[in-house]
């Protein structure tokens, strides 16, 4: 305690920048990682908390999907005695003016033994029941909803519906609380029968809530539903719906976490960075504290202490900033999620999990610690006659640099055994690990020996000035490498996500010119994913009808589960994609795989179905449909990117089978040769548009939307890029000042002896430029391995699609004038403060 | 209506038992008849008495138990329209169907929903029904104002345990109904305004009290008619939907 009293504090208080940087460091480290994993926390709590509240007192759902499940399978259910109470459930969430509504399709007569309707200015559920029951348009809404928009009782609001553009009257007003609150208060209430007929779902239903009789244990009540109903339903607690949520969009917290803990890694290095400078700087300190008898635990305890507390503060401020992130991303990630996954989500607050905080707090001061751990060490074995010996104290010893080659090149072979072997998950992640560790421990060599390759060339530039800056960093590569060190890793991280996302993107565009090749479709949404809205069968006969019009198919995708989570299903007229958009197989005949696939003998799996769901071509999938269980063998696997978790193709005429469901999310419409596009496209919306709720959108519509899911999809990544890129940068800040510190008498002698302001400046910036060069080559390259890395990682955990191994080298070339304008910004201060200095000051320092 | 509100009065045993089901017997003897025709008037009055009024027609075929009704909303004109048909069963709970002209489709009234008010009325759904003597055991519990009380107590599944019922001594008349469940008195019905219609002793009002909810429901009867000529195909599904 004395010694933090008597050295530390003096020394943080003299170096006060210095800390602050490194203290940022942890913050923007701990703030990624809390605000990335709180904002979806929030957005999945969000979820869950609006299942709940929709709940009520459901004890169990009963479900087949997505595709829902006709009317009849009520009867059935509330026909078993030991069910006290079950109700009917359509959910769909429609766009308003003001954002997405929750709306809930019930049967007011038999719901209200399960929810609990709590209405603004009356005691009776509903206003007039009857009116409600009577007229269609009956709507009530939350107070919450109407207070946004201005709604009353008998307030009008606009919908476009299955039935063409109408108008609701508000009937009734929910009082905040309970089920007015769920989705953020955006809910309406809408009689299920109406809702039906509205939303085009036919005679089926989305789900049954029940409750149990007194006395039923939710296991038994379950048991005997499921042998009433058969495997094509489930019957499952409430919570269960969140759960396939977590499910579904595991892939996007995945990405998020991997990408957060990398901002967290780089953080590491700039706290190593400070330390090993302190270390360095206070060698004479540290001599003359081991001379006075301190022993070597006492000096490495005064280290990590000063790193605990250092990342104790760093990390609270960066818990802070990360729940302010969290805030303003957690509506932007649920929007990501509605529009990728076509399951509403609705955040306008945040959740913050204790635990999360805490963990973040400890781990950020464990990386502290970590991070600590080398300098302290260093610092504990300073020889007190050595310590006193100037000028030699940043270089690395012939010994220390030998020893970490040799590691770097130890962990580089282990490296390349674990590729040969990557069949294991354990040793493909080991490899990926120890590929970054060889890079890490190679960075203080690379850097000494890029900087003697840089002086000639900067001595070039300026004869004094250059060879002054490369001096300092070949005088001090311990200075400089953990700044490099830094800058690599992020660099590399934005290598490897770029290329991932152009190759990714290059592979869309090529699915996409071949699966997605229809020159109109005609939609129930502006999203192509929503699937609230469904389209009668009939209508296809319409499409048909039209002038100008070649052929339409007929597609309805549907989320259903297999092998344990939910996989899109997407039924189509098989033998008409094959002639029109044939998606080229990655594995089964060709020929016979569509055929089989169009007789309803067999289903074609997606290439990422297949790895993430661990299926092989002629594997004989089971599909539970509310008609019996499905036994389809995988005919051919092809490369879809109709849904991340995996699609399978079906017949649509097996799937109208199985799920008594003819309904179509969408027709895709071939216009005849000769005539446009547009012309067929206006035909349409005249034809149908006034009927119905119908969106016609051309081939680059669809393309477009496509691209700009996945920019947003890629786009919270290149947030957390800038600020992996912007975390490096203040390590350069912080090198560059210490560089500036410990040369103020050099600089100081120099202005003495008569160099310029102006020389000075162009010294600093050199350094930082040449920082920066050294830390972009050596990131390009690690960024080449670990691209390597994104795909394989991406191709088994993620996506399970094999996008291929492309270096975007416009990426490489777009970064080396950022990171150089970061890296003479990040100088500025330092040479401002460095020409500015007291001379006088500058020649007693030290 | 004011047939079917009679059927929860059918109820009661013991040393009385007798005595009791033969009172219900003689009731429902004298309410005998082949058909009904009326149209009513309800008036609802709620919370700050607020008063919700609405108009119907009602026909039935046949009698107690095995009988089926009709009713149809005519005013106000946002639920004109809108039907309920009702099938009794001697032997197990009647089937109801609601026709909503709105969406064009009927809708089953499920069981377990039988005991949810009816579209915000002070009566249920299994008020509707009309049960005949022998679905209820009947207890005599002695005479209160010219009234015999007795207790009722279904046989079959109901929301209600038991209730009593007033059977004025002079004509057979039902005049006053206590329903009670589990947690105590539920509804209170009231019989006014008794007529002859074709020889028939009928209310020509029926007040429902809701005690939980302190709300009532004030039904009045015009037009009323016994044994016209009524045909079996006016009471099914299509002909609800037809609105015949």
């Amino acid at each position: 305690m004395m010694l933090l009293r008597l050295i530390s504090w003096p020394y943080a208080r003299k170096h006060r920048l210095r800390w602050m940087l490194t203290m940022a460091g942890i913050v923007l480290g701990v703030g990624v990682f809390v605000g990335m994993h709180t904002a979806n926390q929030s957005v999945l709590a969000a979820f869950r908390e609006t299942i709940d509240k929709v709940a009520g007192t459901t004890q169990l759902q009963i479900t087949a999907g997505e595709p829902g499940f006709g009317e009849e399978v009520l009867e059935k259910v509330q026909s078993v005695p030991e069910v006290r109470a079950a109700a009917p459930v359509i959910e769909a969430t429609v766009s308003t003016g003001q954002g997405n509504l929750l709306i809930l399709g019930v049967d007011m007569l038999g719901d209200r033994s399960l929810r609990t309707y709590d209405l603004e200015g009356t005691d009776e559920a509903i206003d007039d029941p009857l009116v409600f029951l009577a007229q269609a348009d009956s709507l009530i809404v939350t107070k919450t909803f109407a207070g946004r928009n201005g709604l009353q009782v008998n307030s009008r609001v606009p919908m476009r519906t299955m039935q063409g553009d109408l108008i609701f009257t508000v009937r009734g007003i929910m009082k905040p609380g309970g089920l007015a609150s769920a989705f953020g208060g955006d809910l309406a209430i809408m009689d299920i029968y109406a809702a039906q007929k509205f939303f085009g779902r036919g005679r089926r239903f989305d789900r049954v809530d029940l409750a149990l009789r007194d006395g039923v244990t939710l296991v038994a009540g379950a048991a005997k539903l499921r042998n009433l109903l058969g495997p094509g339903y489930e019957v499952s607690p409430p919570s269960s719906r969140g759960e396939q949520f977590e499910q579904t969009s595991r892939i996007y917290s995945l990405a998020s976490n991997i990408t957060s803990i990398f901002a967290l890694f780089i953080g590491m290095f700039i706290i190593y960075n400070t330390f090993a400078i302190a270390v360095t700087q206070r060698r004479s300190e540290i001599g003359i504290l081991r001379a006075l008898g301190a022993t070597r635990s006492q000096i490495r305890a005064l280290f990590l202490t000063e790193s605990a507390i250092a990342g104790s503060i760093g990390s609270g401020l960066g818990v802070l900033f990360g729940i302010l992130m969290a805030r303003a991303m957690a509506s932007y990630i649920g929007n990501i999620l509605t529009d990728v996954y076509g399951v509403a989500q609705r955040a306008d607050g945040i959740q913050v999990d204790p635990v999360l905080i805490a963990g973040a707090w400890a781990m950020g001061i464990v990386t502290s610690l970590f991070a600590a751990v080398i300098p302290a060490r260093a610092a504990a074995y300073v020889d007190p006659v050595k310590a006193l010996q100037k000028g030699r104290n940043q270089a690395l010893s012939e010994g220390e640099s030998l020893l970490r080659r040799w590691a770097a090149l130890d962990c580089a072979g282990m490296a390349v055994v674990a590729v040969v072997f990557s069949r294991s998950t354990v040793i493909f992640y080991a490899g990926f690990v120890l590929s970054g560790v060889a890079a890490v421990l190679l960075a203080p060599s690379l850097t000494l020996w890029l900087s003697r390759v840089l002086r000639p060339l900067l001595a070039v530039a300026r004869p004094v000035e250059g060879t002054l800056a490369a001096d300092s960093l070949i005088q001090s590569p311990r200075r400089t490498s953990g700044t490099v060190a830094a800058l690599m890793l992020s660099l590399a991280l934005v290598i490897s996500l770029g290329g991932l996302a152009r190759a990714s993107y290059d592979s869309l565009a090529d699915w996409m010119r071949i699966a997605l090749n229809p020159d109109l479709f005609v939609t129930t949404a502006q999203s192509v994913t929503s699937r609230t809205f469904v389209f009668p069968a009939s209508l296809g006969d319409g499409l048909r009808a039209i002038p100008g019009v070649d052929e339409v198919q007929l597609v309805r995708s549907v989320r259903v589960p297999v092998k344990g989570g939910p996989v899109m299903l997407v039924a189509l007229d098989v033998g008409s994609v094959e002639r029109r958009a044939k998606l080229p197989p990655v594995e089964g005949d060709a020929a016979s795989m569509y055929r089989r696939t169009e007789r309803g003998e067999a289903v074609l799996a997606s290439e990422n179905f297949v790895r993430l769901h661990g299926g092989k071509l002629g594997e004989v999938l089971e599909i539970a449909a509310p008609n019996g269980m499905l036994k389809l063998p995988i005919a051919g696997i092809v490369r879809d990117f109709s849904d991340q978790q995996g699609s399978l193709l079906i017949s649509r005429e097996a799937y109208i089978r199985a799920w008594n469901d003819d309904s179509v999310n969408v027709f895709r419409v071939y216009v005849k040769q000769g005539a446009r596009d547009s012309d067929v496209r206006q035909r349409i919306l005249d034809t149908f548009g006034k009927q119905q709720r119908l969106f016609v959108l051309t081939n680059k519509d669809v393309r477009d939307y496509v691209t700009r899911l996945t920019d947003q999809w890629f786009g919270l990544t290149y947030v957390q890029i800038a600020v992996a890129v912007l975390v490096a940068i203040l390590g350069i800040v912080n090198a560059l000042t210490v560089s500036i510190t410990d040369r103020r008498r050099e600089l100081g002698v120099l202005q003495a002896v008569g160099g310029l302001r102006r020389q000075i400046r162009h010294t600093v910036w050199m350094e930082a430029a040449a920082i920066g060069f050294i830390g972009l080559v050596l990131g390009l390259l690690l960024g080449a391995v670990e691209l390597y890395y994104a795909i394989e990682i991406s191709r088994r955990d993620l996506v399970g699609i094999d996008i291929g191994y492309a270096y975007p080298f416009r990426t490489a070339l777009a970064l080396a004038p950022v990171i150089l304008i970061a890296a003479f910004l990040a100088a500025v201060g330092p040479s401002e403060s460095a020409v500015r200095g007291s001379l006088v000051e500058a020649l007693e320092y030290e | 209506m004011n047939r079917m509100l009679f059927a929860l009065a059918l109820v009661a045993s013991c040393v009385h038992a007798q005595d009791a089901r033969q009172i219900m017997q003689e009731v429902q003897k004298r309410q005998h008849s082949t058909s009904q025709h009326y149209e009513g008037t309800l008036e609802v009055i709620g919370g700050g008495n607020r008063i919700a009024t609405k108009r119907w027609t009602f026909d039935r075929l046949g009698d107690f138990g095995a009988s089926k009704g009709v009713l149809r909303f005519t005013v106000p004109a946002e639920v004109k329209g809108v039907g309920l048909l009702i099938v009794n069963h001697p032997d197990r709970a009647s089937d109801q169907w609601i026709w909503r002209p709105a969406i064009g489709r009927e809708q089953r009234i499920a069981l377990q929903d039988r005991s949810t008010r009816f579209f915000g009325t002070d009566f249920s759904f299994e008020d509707l029904e009309e049960r005949d003597v022998e679905q209820y055991d009947y207890k005599f519990l002695g005479e209160e104002a010219g009234a015999w009380k007795l207790q009722s107590t279904p046989r079959k599944s109901s929301q209600y345990t038991y209730g009593y019922l007033w059977v004025k001594k002079d004509n057979y008349t039902i005049v006053k109904i206590e329903s009670y469940n589990k947690k105590g008195l539920v509804r209170v019905i009231d019989y006014r305004d008794f007529e002859q219609v074709k020889g028939i002793w009928t209310a020509r009002t029926t007040e429902v009290h809701d005690v939980t909810r302190n709300s009532r429901t004030i039904l009045k009867y015009d037009k009323l008619e016994y044994n016209i000529p009524r045909k079996d195909p006016d009471f099914t599904l299509d002909a609800l939907r037809r609105g015949a």
